[in-house]
């Protein structure tokens, strides 16, 4: 049964990555983007930014691929790790199509948790283009317009690029 | 032309702990630890950079010469979750006014340096050939950007992204006027921001440095990240999301069209008028309805950028300052022309403000009959071509105009009509609708500018005995500001609120006390380096034009900034500032602010 959700308002993302910011030192306890769990693609040129987010697919790639079933379906439909169980094999990075569960230094697999059902990053979206709610009928279609850019090779950061770049490309033909 | 750096060390808190050290003649690159020593008197951004410059020159260098280094540093809390914390300073001595000189930007490049693990990059010497600087975390590296030579500051970034095939890289690049070493160049970054004013864009281009390409994949840490995101918040709710700051997030920098021209400051036509009767086609109002999207700076909720697009012509702005001296300045009431040319200068690296003011100047002297130079007030076929012509030094019309307001006026004897300190050309606020901004500009470190103190809507801004104080208190206040690099639009930020967060992040007490003093100790600096580069008291002036032709109309019409008022005015400044009649720091203030045995 899923609850809420996570949803990305394209349009009003102005590129601040005071999302990667905060889920860095909430999840690493440091600032380090690089290892959030949220991603913002900046395209300063075009005026243009388009976070990545975990989609907590309802048929998970990621967890369809792990080996030893370390990745599971919480109550609430959230994809989670069993990081004890993770072998650090890196199917479930590869089978990601876009790019958001990636390998520690430790080689233990890691991905949005929502951070138990209260996202620190949405409450520091001050344009509200992050928003935790309902799947109401204008944020549905927004998340199946994003779902739809998935890339079946490439490393992640090069897998949400694509997102944004194709999302970029539809905003400039409408 | 690779070199490997294996260094790593446990960073410390809100500073990376390192600084990289680029020698361009003999591709040598270093690492050495950040002086830790420096860090609790000059802070970060413009002060420790300031002090890292001034330890490696002597005040008479040649601004141009490879061994003029050129100082790049972020401040504390830049990667952090400060908000409005991302801009970092760079500092050397300008080609264009010959002061020193400091500019500093926003974007993402700032937190991209401390994320791979530096707090600065110097740069010395001069390459054989254009070469770009490649850092990829602890890998740096010197690469060839002769297949980008020439080319525009758009097509450089895209060049350098691909060089290390990131698309989360962040860039800074100059375009063919760094590369012409034209004076009022830039350094771009992230397409529309800027190292502007003075010339940043020459000192790249006289080293053959292209640009710089970054990826950084660690981190910045605090001493308590829990206390350190609460102490965040809470300044945001009380002290940013207020009536103080939220401007920048409804209507960013052109919300200022509406008011200087309410005022009557707002420089119309070669400065002639301080009303643009036409102001409504470039206000805030006009910005909106070209606007697609809001741009921010790294860490910002307040998103001042506006992206706007007409006509197949967009860019991000224009700001304030390019609205009224490339807009009402050279009577150019059309938002279209002002974006096309805002794009032209950001990708060829003009800076916008000088480029209009001089183009304006151009346009007067044309229509004045002292000169032909094919330019007029409101024609935007001519205005246009010319920034080209500018950037490429291509024509003799762009070769003129590439040297500035100050050498122009020279030539043509037209030194009545220029508008200039020191070299560098007057900002968007008229000083003879406000005196404070006249003393602002004649006693900045670098020739006219408004960042230093802005008493731009002041009850007092007649009063000069008032004005010259909170000048000096202002441009105080700043230093320590800019050395924190918080950007100009936190504008309720505090020394205690400074001190609160440095403290929280680094673990230890800082008081706004030392802040204050800090402060104090920066300009002063700055002040010394310019007495050693040979500027006296005579150079803190205004232009003729400002203290002989009254305003030509608005609520300041018929007002001009006397001589003799303005003499006074400095006398004021000087003696508030513990300098004597000469402008010169007393020795007492230099003990006090610990400057007495420093070497400049």
């Amino acid at each position: 049964m899923m609850g809420k959700m996570l949803f990305v308002i394209t349009d009003l993302c102005t590129g601040c990555n005071r999302c990667t910011l905060v889920c860095s030192a909430v999840k690493e306890g440091l600032f380090v983007p690089s290892k959030a769990r949220i991603h913002v693609n900046n395209f300063p040129l075009a005026g243009f930014s388009a976070p990545s987010i975990c989609f907590q697919c309802s048929k998970a790639d990621c967890l369809n691929a792990c080996p030893v079933e370390a990745i599971y379906k919480s109550d609430d439909g959230v994809v989670l790790i069993r990081e004890g169980e993770c072998t650090g094999c890196g199917e479930c990075v590869d089978a990601c199509p876009y790019g958001m569960i990636e390998l520690s230094e430790n080689d233990i697999a890691y991905k949005c948790d929502y951070c138990g059902g209260d996202p620190a990053c949405v409450k520091v979206c001050y344009p509200h283009a992050l928003v935790f709610g309902e799947p109401e009928r204008e944020f549905r279609k927004q998340r199946g317009l994003q779902m739809r850019e998935r890339s079946d090779i490439g490393r992640p950061g090069e897998k949400r690029n694509n997102l944004g770049t194709n999302l970029l490309e539809k905003r400039r033909n409408t | 032309m690779g070199i490997l750096i294996l260094w790593k060390e446990e960073n410390m808190n809100l500073y990376a702990g390192k600084v990289l050290m680029i020698d361009l003649s003999s591709g040598k690159i270093s690492v050495e630890p950040l002086r830790t020593e420096w860090v609790r008197e000059y802070w970060g951004c413009w002060g420790l950079g300031l002090r890292y410059y001034c330890d490696m020159v002597q005040p008479d260098i040649e601004p141009l010469a490879p061994e003029n280094p050129i100082v790049f540093m972020t401040g504390p809390f830049c990667g952090t979750m400060v908000p409005l914390t991302s801009r970092f300073s760079m500092i050397s001595k300008s080609p264009y006014t010959g002061t020193i000189y400091e500019a500093n930007t926003g974007g993402a490049f700032g937190p991209e340096l401390k994320f791979a693990g530096y707090d600065g990059f110097i740069v010395k010497g001069k390459a054989d050939r254009p070469v770009f600087l490649k850092i990829e975390d602890d890998r740096v590296s010197l690469e060839s950007a002769e297949a980008v030579s020439g080319r525009g500051i758009f097509a450089t970034e895209e060049f350098l992204k691909e060089a290390v095939g990131s698309p989360e890289a962040k860039t800074l690049a100059i375009g063919p006027a760094g590369e012409n070493c034209i004076g009022y160049s830039c350094i771009g970054s992230e397409a529309y921001r800027q190292f502007g004013r003075a010339g940043a864009g020459a000192l790249l281009g006289s080293k053959n440095l292209k640009g710089v390409v970054c990826r950084g994949t660690g981190g910045v840490r605090v001493a308590d990240v829990t206390t350190f995101l609460e102490k965040v918040r809470q300044y945001e709710e009380e002290n940013i999301y207020t009536d103080d700051n939220l401007w920048a997030n409804t209507d960013g920098t052109p919300v200022l069209v509406d008011l200087t021209n309410d005022l009557g400051i707002h420089p119309t036509r070669n400065y002639r008028f301080g009303v643009n009767e036409h102001k409504d086609a470039l206000n805030s109002d006009a910005i909106k309805k070209a606007k697609v999207s809001a741009r921010a700076c790294t860490s910002c909720p307040l998103a001042c950028g506006k992206f706007t697009h007409i006509n197949g012509a967009e860019v991000e702005g224009p700001e304030y300052e390019t609205l009224c001296l490339s807009g009402s300045n050279c009577g150019m009431n059309d938002l279209e022309q002002v974006i096309r040319f805002n794009r032209l200068c950001d990708d060829l690296g003009l800076d916008t403000m000088t480029g209009g003011s001089v183009i304006a100047l151009a346009m007067d002297l044309t229509e004045s009959g002292r000169h032909d130079f094919n330019l007029k007030f409101g024609e935007s076929g001519e205005y246009l071509k010319v920034v080209e012509e500018i950037a490429m030094l291509s024509t003799e019309r762009g070769r003129e105009l590439a040297m500035g307001s100050k050498k122009l006026a020279e030539k043509y004897h037209a030194e009545d009509m220029a508008a200039e300190v020191k070299g560098l050309e007057v900002p968007a606020y008229e000083p003879r609708g406000n005196y404070g901004m006249g003393i602002a500009y004649a006693t900045s470190e670098r020739g006219a500018c408004h960042l230093r103190a802005f008493p731009v809507d002041s009850p007092d801004r007649f009063d000069i005995e008032i004005m010259a104080k909170e000048v000096a208190d202002s441009q105080n206040f700043n230093a320590i500001k800019w050395s924190m690099c918080i950007c100009d639009f936190w504008g309720s930020v505090s020394h205690e609120i400074m001190a609160d967060l440095l403290s929280v992040g680094l673990g230890e007490p800082v008081t706004a006390e030392e802040l204050t003093v800090a402060g104090e100790r920066i300009w002063n600096i700055t002040r010394l380096f310019n007495l050693g580069a040979g500027f006296t008291a005579a150079d803190d002036i205004l232009p003729k034009k400002m203290m002989e032709q009254p305003l030509g109309n608005g609520p300041a019409e018929g007002r001009v900034f006397l001589k003799d008022d303005f003499d006074r005015a400095l006398k004021i400044y000087y003696s508030a500032r513990g300098w004597d009649e000469q402008g010169v720091p007393k020795a007492e203030k230099l003990v006090e602010l610990g400057l007495d045995q420093i070497r400049i």
